[in-house]
């Protein structure tokens, strides 16, 4: 518990209704998009740098912890406040400070929600690229927290691609400033690089420039269906061969194009073994070239591939993609996500993992995959209520990672560490990668009080 | 005298690869800084032997790819990696390349190119950088716009820390945030982390066809016009650049004026019209010359060209000023700029990276380069931008009156270094502090 006196601090820092300690109002801060929990200390949600200059400062007075938090949205348990800890809410902090389109930048505050900036940047017909599914409730701060990225990463690249500098509050309540509103900027060392995908744990972002780009003049959204999933990744090498990089090369299961169709009847078979989303933009002038390509590559493949015709058949075929995390709680109530990655030549190879794996633990897999990344999302379907089913799935997310890590790939494509993988981290690196974090969290968090326990232990 | 241990480094790479004659070293050593002796490892093992040893003589060490510069390694080893030189795998499923350090960045290029693929970040310098050198300066360039800058291309690599440990990290996922980005960070570290010896290289399928279009200019600020107008159009090619007429005969022999270098990599059907709007545009903006280049030869000695003006600037760090502003601010930085340096056209050197925002000068003889730094670079902040790299940093904290921030940053990055390199054995002459 937080003693009067800390409370008393942190309201007058940053105002009475900003500060929560009571019981029910804390439990909403221990949740995340995982099934993990925790319960804080209590929740400060400042509204400027200043205040968090002076939350840092009294809680290293009084040697209390923070677990920074933006919408809560993670897959990785990155900010639940697992150790005794203060939550330092993020939401706040939301404004927009400057859309520079002219010179292709803006500024955020770390609380401003992914999907609220795309909406003011699209009236400018601008963009900024990372778009996690969570994008309508992720916070800016939290996809730099984690790294986040999204379905059109193939071409676009994650969220530290577009981040170009920060302001960051240090554990020792000092302020600095990496990168600029440029490329070129950076301070001797990259600083920016590594704060973002830390999940807290060197620096509290209280500010962000990010890099915007216009949206693309043409895009084109493509269909394909496949008897079997081995069809649809040969698919996507055909087209990597042929010198196209798609937006977007997104596959579904058949066990999600069912769970999907009870839900969006989008018309998709449900004896089709994949489904693959392909998606191209560009130049008018260059679509049409790259539909054929691609249509070639998949019609000697595919039992179906069709082209959306407009804007209402391109929403039908997002649909179901857009609706496959949700649409297995039909099928049973909780599931668990992954995001292992392979080099893109061992995904047939990583499929069949995953199949072994529900076969070897007698578990309900099924597969989302980000193909032209090698990034898959298996979500494995179980009830969280019934405590050796839970266990299964636990072990079943284990040997995911190892088959993932035996298949020269990472435990984490694009959901960061926190404390979900942390325990396999060891596994991904050698003792002398696992200590190079460590020299980096000592340098910038001697005494480990930003998100503690989080990616590494010091 | 020194404490180098010349019968150990033999020892370790062979005779053959070990020169102390001083005659014999020259050719592999820049700058002020007199090493005793030049060692060419020919594999990670023999890296790491080196830099253990260094440490156990405490003895300063520089790492180069074919040339080593010598600042603070007086009495000192230099470590060349030239023999370290092997594309140890060129991957088409998963674009990537496995490249040693000591590949130098021209062949590499040609390496690439053969194997329909793309790598782009500009070499520093054409004949002598190498892959190696080009990730440990990581810096961005002309077509980051469009590319990303170099650090987009690091997937992973093999690295001898200043403690002589070895470290591998990274996969050929091109999606990858597990752990704290180390990959990411060490680049643009000049080799002050550690020692690259292999380099896990992301690449892109070869562009369908490439173009460039260029034109000269009686002016600097009627050229700059011409980009702003392009931007405003949603034109963003490749590379949008701009080299003055005192150093465009470099770029191209007979050159009269001020030389636009616009680059288009894409697809064919949009690059001709590309083309066509971009020719346009600089022919309205009162360019002489312009001219669409679609043969292959004619391209690549346009590029070089360019790459050569780069390469120039690059070599001479300490008579060299380079700033940033957004791209539409550039109208009123050469403006601003014109008053601090005269007539731009007849300066010893100014070239524009237009997408970038990016100015880069080559400083009269006798110029006190961090007078004029300062000067240029609050014209660049009151445009939102700064000088570049660290001693904008500090420049920047200067105008905000912040020498904390400027304290706290140093301080973090000295931290940084001091766990890495406790000995402060490698790469000494590199500063942290500007």
């Amino acid at each position: 518990m937080l003693s009067q006196t800390v409370v008393k601090r942190l309201k007058e820092i940053v105002g009475e209704k900003n500060v929560v300690t009571d019981k029910v109002g804390l439990l909403t801060y221990g949740y995340d998009g995982t099934l993990l929990s925790g319960e804080a200390l209590g929740v400060v949600s400042p509204q400027t740098t200043e205040q968090v200059v002076e939350i840092v400062k009294l809680m290293n007075e009084h040697n209390i912890k923070l677990v920074p938090r933006g919408a809560g949205t993670n897959e990785s348990g990155g900010t639940i406040p697992s150790e005794e800890s203060v939550v330092i809410s993020f939401t706040k902090m939301t404004k927009i400070h400057e859309i520079d389109t002219e010179n292709f930048v803006a500024v955020v505050e770390p609380g401003v929600i992914n999907f609220d900036l795309q909406v003011e940047l699209e009236k400018k017909k601008f963009y900024f690229p990372p778009d996690p599914s969570s994008f309508k409730a992720s916070t800016i701060g939290g996809n730099v927290g984690e790294c986040s990225g999204g379905p059109k990463c193939f071409k676009y690249g994650v969220t530290r691609d577009y981040i170009l500098g920060l302001e960051v509050v240090l554990p020792n309540g000092k302020v600095i400033q990496t990168g600029g509103r440029n490329f070129q900027s950076e301070p001797g060392y990259d600083l920016t690089r590594i704060i973002v995908g830390a999940e807290g744990t060197l620096g509290l972002v209280t500010k962000v420039f990010v890099r915007i780009i216009p949206i693309p003049r043409a895009k084109k959204t493509m269909l394909a269906i496949y008897d079997k999933v081995e069809d649809a990744s040969q698919t996507v090498a055909d087209i990597v061969a042929a010198g196209i990089i798609p937006t977007t090369l997104e596959l579904m299961d058949n066990l999600l194009i069912n769970t999907t169709e009870d839900f969006t009847h989008a018309g998709i078979p449900r004896d089709a073994g994949a489904v693959l989303i392909i998606e191209v933009d560009g130049y008018p002038e260059d679509m049409d070239g790259q539909v054929k390509t691609i249509g070639d590559i998949a019609k000697t493949i595919a039992k179906e591939f069709k082209v959306a015709q407009s804007a209402v058949e391109v929403d039908q075929i997002w649909t179901s993609r857009r609706s496959a995390f949700g649409s297995v709680a039909r099928v049973r109530p909780s599931y668990g996500v992954n995001d292992i990655t392979v080099p893109r030549s061992n995904f047939p190879k990583a499929i069949g993992g995953v199949l072994k794996v529900a076969k070897d633990f007698d578990v309900t897999i099924g597969v989302v995959a980000h193909a032209g990344d090698g990034n898959l999302h298996p979500l494995i379907l179980f009830d969280q209520r019934n405590k050796e089913e839970t266990e299964t799935v636990h072990a079943a997310e284990q040997a995911l990672c190892m088959m993932a890590l035996d298949l020269e790939g990472t435990i984490s494509g694009e959901h960061g560490i926190g404390l979900v993988k942390k325990k396999y981290l060891d596994k991904e690196f050698t003792p002398a990668a696992m200590e190079a974090f460590r020299k980096i969290k000592r340098s910038f968090d001697p005494t480990n009080r930003f998100n503690p326990g989080k990616v590494i232990d010091l | 005298m020194s404490n180098v241990n010349i019968s150990k480094l033999k020892g370790i790479v062979g005779d053959a690869n070990v020169i102390d004659s001083l005659s014999e070293m020259a050719k592999y050593l820049k700058g002020q800084g007199k090493p005793v002796v030049v060692v060419l490892p020919g594999n990670t093992s023999e890296v790491s032997s080196i830099v253990k040893l260094a440490n156990e003589q405490n003895v300063k060490l520089a790492v180069g790819g074919a040339v080593v510069n010598t600042q603070g390694i007086t009495g000192g080893i230099a470590m060349v990696m030239s023999r370290m030189n092997q594309i140890l795998e060129m991957d088409h499923l998963n674009l990537v390349a496995v490249v040693e350090p000591g590949v130098l960045h021209k062949e590499f290029l040609l390496k690439v190119a053969e194997a329909g693929l793309n790598f782009p970040p500009e070499p520093y310098e054409v004949e002598t950088s190498s892959v190696g050198g080009c990730f440990a300066i990581g810096d961005s360039d002309s077509k980051s716009f469009e590319y990303g800058p170099t650090r987009t291309f690091l997937l992973g690599f093999e690295m001898v820390l200043p403690t002589g440990e070895i470290l591998d990290i990274g996969n050929k996922c091109i999606k990858n945030v597990s752990g704290l980005d180390f990959i990411h960070f060490a680049v643009g570290s000049q080799g002050t982390f550690g020692i690259f010896t292999k380099l896990l290289v992301k690449l892109l399928p070869a562009p369908e066809a490439k173009k460039a279009v260029i034109g000269t200019f009686a002016s600097m600020h009627k050229a700059n016009a011409t980009f702003n107008n392009l931007i405003k159009r949603n034109v963003l090619p490749t590379r949008m650049n701009l080299i003055n007429a005192s150093l465009a005969k470099n770029a191209k022999p007979g050159t009269e004026g001020q030389l636009v270098i616009i680059d288009l990599q894409g697809f064919k059907e949009s690059g001709k019209n590309i083309a066509n709007e971009v020719a346009a545009v600089l022919t309205l903006g009162g360019g002489s010359d312009v001219k669409i280049i679609e043969d292959e030869v004619e391209y690549d000695q346009v590029i070089n060209g360019w790459l050569k003006v780069r390469a120039y600037l690059n070599a001479k760090p300490e008579q060299t000023v380079e700033f940033a502003v957004g791209p539409m601010k550039m109208p009123q930085a050469l403006a601003q700029l014109e008053a601090l340096t005269g007539d731009l056209g007849a300066y010893p050197g100014v070239i524009v990276e237009g997408l970038l925002g990016f100015v880069g000068l080559a400083l009269p003889e006798g110029t006190d380069k961090l007078a004029l730094a300062r000067k240029v670079n609050k014209l660049a902040m009151s445009l939102g931008g700064n000088v570049k790299g660290l001693l904008g940093h500090k420049l920047k904290a200067e105008v905000y009156n912040d020498a904390e921030m400027w304290k706290q940053t140093t301080s973090l990055l000295s931290e940084l270094r001091q766990q890495f390199d406790p000995k402060g054995i490698l790469n000494p002459g590199v500063s942290l502090e500007a």
